[in-house]
């Protein structure tokens, strides 16, 4: 059955001409708000400046941190595409027990800050050994990285793994072993997405600022942050991330068109005749597997916070929830805000693309290179370009914080909901083109209605981001703003560790109430709506 | 009289119809039968208006709909019915709004009853507040059928509707199809691969093969054609 490859521009008439201008208006917006300032702030440094200085700086000291920050990242993303590849095999190729629980509840470490599991790590390290010097290391951050980022491996690679025709596979049982299939035929048929899962992965370690910082564990971001923040030598901040951009987008470059169609980010795609196998004599060990990696990422850290914050008492809670108390409404109403704007360019960004006109795809190239720049960086940009007396109304006010939630989340929104549209057979638009329906009614009583679960997912993943978004804040929150995870970080230097794991059991609680929260409300209204599009 | 006057037209750089002459009688049901990728939807597609021929012109009773490579008259504007392949079925929407939602649209008079009036001569009035994916594969052919003609088109152009359904029920269907030429006052272009299908329906056949015509006629015509690649399509 042919998708939607492309709407045909030509038909409807002056309505269809006052969308096609609406959506150069979004596209210019968001360049003008979100990728100028970058432009501008790599710009204004590289070239307008002396920078002879600055690159003398780039010594063999910048260099070393460099390496040792790409075999941090390469680590994390082996071991992560390495255990999400078990995760992906077990979870969705085999009929183990209660796969649906785990598959949700797996991912939940993606959706929390990273500088939760930070802390309950160190907490778990100091009650084991009296101190946490084992953990404050480039072992330590590699561990827990490698725990947030294998359900984001699980999902690339299970998602890839269900897309294999089983008649491809039951063509190769029919010659070889089944082992013999998993090595010579399953696995390079995903190998655009093993390569996709090291790759953003990789981008996404050697971008993490919160779980180094908080380990003490000196990284190439943690170095430009110093840079920035405590020394003002912009500069070299600028030429520090423009070498960490450099190699980010060389590596999106090579596996560029998987990365961008990112068939992972789809909701409901039940995959082409998915082949279960029956692991009869391994169900216990898998299922064994599956038990204990949840108990690692999600109970044994939540069971750690939770005795740290109550080890002397209510004290210690208390007083974290009343330090964060003024910041959940902030947070709260920020990353809702945020969201929406993210679904709504999203949507606009996802329409641009499914058109067979370059113009119009760039839009999403735009987003994903954003989304690829590490979150320091992005939120130096937006600094600097917004700090300037004429953008005060920006700066000074939360606005500078939903537009670095929107530039960072709106590519996944964006992805979410073009593979949606692709979804839907052409002739869904092209009866209504025949029938004369206007563009708005098109988009609005038929192409919306039918896509409306994936919107709400992706409402659901900006907002939980943004409600926990920590790199890109710590530059932007204006003085007196309150929000959960920039209260948390810059408490953590000098609060005791009961008082921190209480913040970070209250952030890691709340976070896990929201999820819950949308669930509970939406699940009833996705599957009705998954049935009918059925 | 729906005329194609030296059509060419591409996907990809790759040329699917190649200046293609053809004309078809007003009140007639055309078949265009051809195997795949001979160009039968092609043409479809362009009389409606969903894709532009990149040269030729189209006319319908003297209204020249497509030119040089430009659209005169848009999709909408065509009063052309589609039923398409996989029927298009708008999934969240009820048999009565599927029906429905282009009268509603354009804000017309006594929508039930034009409605109901469908839902009647189809047999599906007690369908109508089941949705797509509840229906059986003959009653969602009703529904897309039902959908086309409440606009009142001229035309009714019909991309293999019965390609999913049972010899049983695409009997059936086909005996519908035959009488909505006289009941609504149209004319239909129906394609289709099955010569069996053609044969049952057409007033006329067009056989196509690699974007051109190898053969035009009636039914008996075409059964009678000495071209060697018509004797070699009708083995099969």
């Amino acid at each position: 059955m042919d998708s939607i490859k492309h709407i045909n521009i030509k038909n409807g008439s002056n309505s269809l001409l006052g969308f096609n201008s609406l959506l150069f208006v979004i596209y210019g917006l968001f360049i003008i708000f979100i990728g100028f300032p970058i432009i501008y702030t790599f710009g204004t440094v590289l070239f307008e400046n002396d920078l002879s200085n600055s690159f003398k700086l780039l010594n063999n000291a910048t260099f070393s941190l460099l390496f040792k920050s790409l075999i941090l990242a390469s680590s994390v993303g082996i071991i992560s595409t390495f255990f999400g590849t078990i995760l992906g095999f077990l979870l969705y190729k085999t009929n183990l027990k209660f796969r649906s629980f785990f598959k949700i509840v797996l991912l939940i470490p993606l959706f929390i800050s990273p500088y939760i599991l930070a802390v309950a790590w160190k907490d778990f390290f100091f009650f084991l050994f009296g101190n946490s010097s084992i953990i404050s290391s480039y072992f330590g951050v590699i561990m827990v990285l490698s725990l947030i980022f294998t359900p984001l491996a699980m999902l690339i690679i299970g998602s890839a793994l269900s897309n294999i025709n089983s008649q491809i596979e039951e063509s190769a049982l029919m010659l070889v072993s089944f082992k013999k299939m998993v090595f010579s035929i399953m696995l390079p048929l995903i190998k655009p997405a093993l390569i996709t899962s090291f790759v953003l992965i990789f981008i996404f370690s050697i971008s993490e600022f919160s779980v180094p910082a908080f380990f003490g564990v000196k990284v190439f971001t943690t170095e430009i942050f110093t840079q920035f923040s405590a020394f003002y030598n912009h500069g070299l901040a600028i030429i520090q991330s423009t070498l960490l951009i450099a190699i980010c987008i060389i590596l999106l470059y090579a596996e560029r068109k998987y990365i961008a169609d990112a068939p992972f980010l789809s909701v409901g795609s039940k995959g082409t005749n998915n082949k279960m196998y029956d692991i009869i004599n391994y169900r216990k060990l898998g299922q064994l597997f599956l038990i204990v990696w949840l108990i690692i990422s999600i109970v044994l850290p939540f069971i750690i916070l939770f005795a740290q914050s109550f080890k002397g008492g209510m004290h210690s809670f208390i007083k974290a929830f009343n330090l964060l108390l003024p910041t959940f409404t902030n947070s709260i109403s920020l990353a809702f805000v945020a969201a929406v704007i993210s679904v709504f360019i999203g949507f606009i960004a996802a329409y641009f693309s499914i058109r067979p006109v370059r113009v119009y795809k760039s839009f999403e190239w735009v987003l994903l290179l954003i989304f690829a720049i590490p979150s320091t960086i992005y939120g130096i940009s937006l600094i600097k370009f917004y700090n300037q007396p004429e953008f005060g109304f920006i700066y000074s006010t939360s606005t500078i914080i939903i537009i670095g939630y929107v530039g960072k989340y709106t590519f996944i929104s964006a992805k979410l909901i073009s593979n949606a549209i692709k979804q839907i057979p052409n002739s869904i638009d092209e009866v209504s083109q025949i029938q004369g329906i206007s563009i708005f009614s098109r988009l609005s009583k038929i192409l919306i209605p039918i896509i409306l679960p994936t919107i709400f997912i992706a409402f659901i993943i900006s907002f939980i981001f943004s409600l926990g978004e920590l790199g890109t804040t710590i530059k932007l929150y204006p003085p007196g703003t309150e929000i959960m995870p920039i209260k948390v970080f810059t408490i953590m230097a000098n609060a005791p560790q009961a008082l921190i794991s209480s913040m970070t059991l209250i952030v890691f609680s709340v976070t896990l109430l929201m999820i819950s929260i949308f669930y509970f409300m939406l699940n009833p209204f996705i599957k009705k709506y998954h049935s009918i599009n059925d | 009289m729906i005329s194609l006057d030296k059509i060419n037209h591409s996907y990809d750089d790759k040329l699917v119809l190649e200046n293609l002459c053809l004309n078809i009688d007003d009140k007639q049901l055309t078949c265009l039968l051809g195997s795949s990728g001979s160009g039968k939807t092609t043409i479809l597609r362009l009389i409606s208006g969903l894709e532009t021929p990149l040269s030729g012109s189209i006319d319908i009773d003297g209204n020249t709909l497509a030119k040089d490579g430009k659209n005169i008259i848009q999709a909408s504007e065509r009063n052309i019915g589609f039923i398409f392949q996989d029927l298009g079925l708008w999934p969240h929407f009820t048999v009565y709004k599927n029906i429905a939602f282009g009268l509603m649209e354009q804000k017309s008079s006594d929508i039930e009853m034009k409605v109901m009036d469908m839902l009647d001569y189809f047999g599906i009035k007690d369908q109508m507040h089941k949705y797509p994916h509840q229906l059986s594969g003959g009653q969602k052919q009703l529904v897309a059928i039902a959908r086309s003609l409440i606009l009142k088109p001229k035309i009714l152009l019909m991309d293999e509707p019965l390609s999913n359904l049972d010899v049983k029920l695409k009997r059936k269907i086909l005996d519908y199809i035959k009488n909505l030429k006289q009941k609504f006052d149209l004319s239909i272009i129906y394609v289709t691969h099955d010569h069996r299908e053609a044969f049952a329906i057409a007033d006329e056949i067009v056989l196509m093969n690699n974007g051109k015509i190898e053969e035009s006629g009636s039914v008996e015509q075409i059964k009678s054609s000495n071209n060697e690649y018509v004797k070699y399509f009708l083995e099969y």
